[in-house]
């Protein structure tokens, strides 16, 4: 019990510190394919900030290792035993639990129409879906998933990314959104039928990546070997996905 | 005699060439043709040529050279090297610069055109365009079994046809990626360095095709 408070504490700690040491400049990453200019940046102008960049090499060495030799193994024996459509059905149910904490945050942004389409998808996924296992809010009620993070919250209340950075085991991120991701996990682990046991969470939380591996087979090795220089080739690729799937916050045409 | 019949039905062609190309362009003005009018056929002429069983029968080399003929209708390489490179193509030679495409076709080429075993009757969904000027970009989603993925195709319209320069899948665009990845290459050994890295990765995807 102990242990447990020691641990949230340290969490918790760790979030505030993550926050606190980014800057307040706000870049919104937007890019639009039919400006030249999205081509067209010049080296420093809009450049990814990566200060410590013989670190996180590291790491990706490390998580590329990892993913090599554990992760993807593990996961293509377990894509071996579980058909696609089942597994495509833990992914909903996983996606199904953290609605909340993207309702929460769209709330946070401002979004409210988003808000309320995504506390909707949790309660007819959760009901007519079966604990979320299916997706009948997209499927019959056409309302589709709505991307809300608090990496995207904080960056919305002006908080900067601080630096890029590659964590172990999660791969890509900001000091920014990686301090989102801490607080998006807790605040679902709050919730979770299973919070009150955290070796459950974290076994679960495995379990879902090794899930998420198991649906994307091939594709990280396909990626990195059509590319000279892999570290670069994620480092944009994550943050041009990124503005992807922040478009919603460019001011509309 | 019939040769200056042939003479003449070719007098007949260019003619008609001439003022059909003259009322087109003037038409163009008008009416943009549109993208995912053009872009439908052309890509099911590719999964259509894709899931050719006949394409199975010829060498690997063969395979990936009759996609290439198809590709090429819709997509513009020369636009592609010169946007990948960005400044740097300014300062090349004309025979670099065609030096430079050649390698980058072929990367491409081996890259994506290679994987043709891959491909087991995905089908393209159309979703949106969008048009500006001669700009033009047609989201599209590729539907596997379990999941379907978002690609958009980046256009320019050249004479009356739209031509491809960049591909975006999930929102990463393929130039882009490359373009960061060249310019980190570029700084660290210049533009021959860069060149070689690209004749070294064509080798070493040509080593690791026979292999398999």
């Amino acid at each position: 019990m102990n242990q447990k408070k020691t641990m949230r504490l340290f969490l918790n700690v760790l979030f505030v510190v993550l926050v606190t040491v980014c800057s307040f400049d706000n870049t919104v990453w937007a890019v639009d394919f039919l400006d030249d200019a999205s081509y067209e940046e010049q080296a420093g102008a809009k450049k990814a900030y990566d200060p410590i960049e013989p670190l996180n090499r590291v790491v990706f060495t490390f998580n590329d290792k990892m993913f090599i030799w554990v992760l993807n193994p593990v996961a293509t024996g377990y894509s071996k035993v579980l058909p696609a459509d089942i597994r495509g059905c833990f992914r909903n149910f996983f996606y199904n639990l953290a609605e909340p904490v993207r309702s929460l945050n769209c709330l946070l942004q401002g979004r409210f129409r988003d808000s309320g389409l995504t506390l909707s998808r949790f309660l007819i996924n959760t009901t007519c879906g079966v604990f979320g296992f299916a997706d009948p809010a997209s499927k019959e009620f056409s309302i589709a998933p709505v991307y809300a993070t608090l990496g995207e919250t904080l960056s919305v209340w002006g908080l900067g990314d601080g630096f890029y950075l590659v964590v172990p085991f999660l791969g890509p991120s900001t000091l920014r959104d990686f301090a989102g991701t801490v607080g998006d996990s807790l605040a679902v682990a709050s919730y979770y039928p299973w919070s009150s046991d955290d070796v459950n969470s974290i076994t679960l939380r495995g379990a879902d990546s090794i899930n998420t591996i198991s649906l994307h087979l091939g594709e990280y090795e396909e990626l990195k070997s059509l590319s000279f220089d892999p570290y670069v080739s994620f480092r944009d690729g994550y943050f041009q996905m990124r503005s992807k799937n922040r478009e919603h916050l460019k001011p509309s045409k | 005699m019939r040769s200056t019949h042939v003479l003449t039905q070719c007098f007949f062609i260019v003619f008609i060439t001439v003022i059909s190309t003259i009322f087109l362009s003037s038409k163009a003005v008008f009416a943009a043709p549109d993208p995912t009018e053009q872009l439908r056929p052309f890509l099911q002429k590719v999964t259509d040529l894709l899931a050719d069983p006949e394409l199975k029968t010829f060498s690997k080399d063969e395979q990936s050279r009759r996609i290439l003929i198809v590709v090429r209708e819709h997509f513009d390489f020369t636009e592609m090297s010169k946007r990948v490179l960005g400044e740097q193509w300014r300062e090349l030679s004309n025979k670099e610069q065609t030096n430079f495409e050649d390698l980058f076709t072929q990367l491409l080429q081996y890259a994506y055109i290679g994987k043709i075993d891959e491909y087991s009757g995905q089908k393209v969904e159309f979703l949106r365009q969008r048009i500006r000027g001669q700009r033009a970009e047609v989201q599209t989603q590729l539907v596997d079994k379990a999941r379907s993925i978002p690609v958009s195709y980046i256009m320019l319209l050249r004479g009356d046809k739209w031509m491809a320069y960049d591909v975006v899948v999930e929102g990463v665009s393929l130039i882009r990626n490359y373009m960061e990845q060249f310019k980190e290459i570029q700084k660290k050994d210049g533009y021959t360095g860069l060149v070689k890295q690209i004749e070294e990765k064509i080798a070493q995807i040509e080593k690791d095709k026979k292999r398999t």
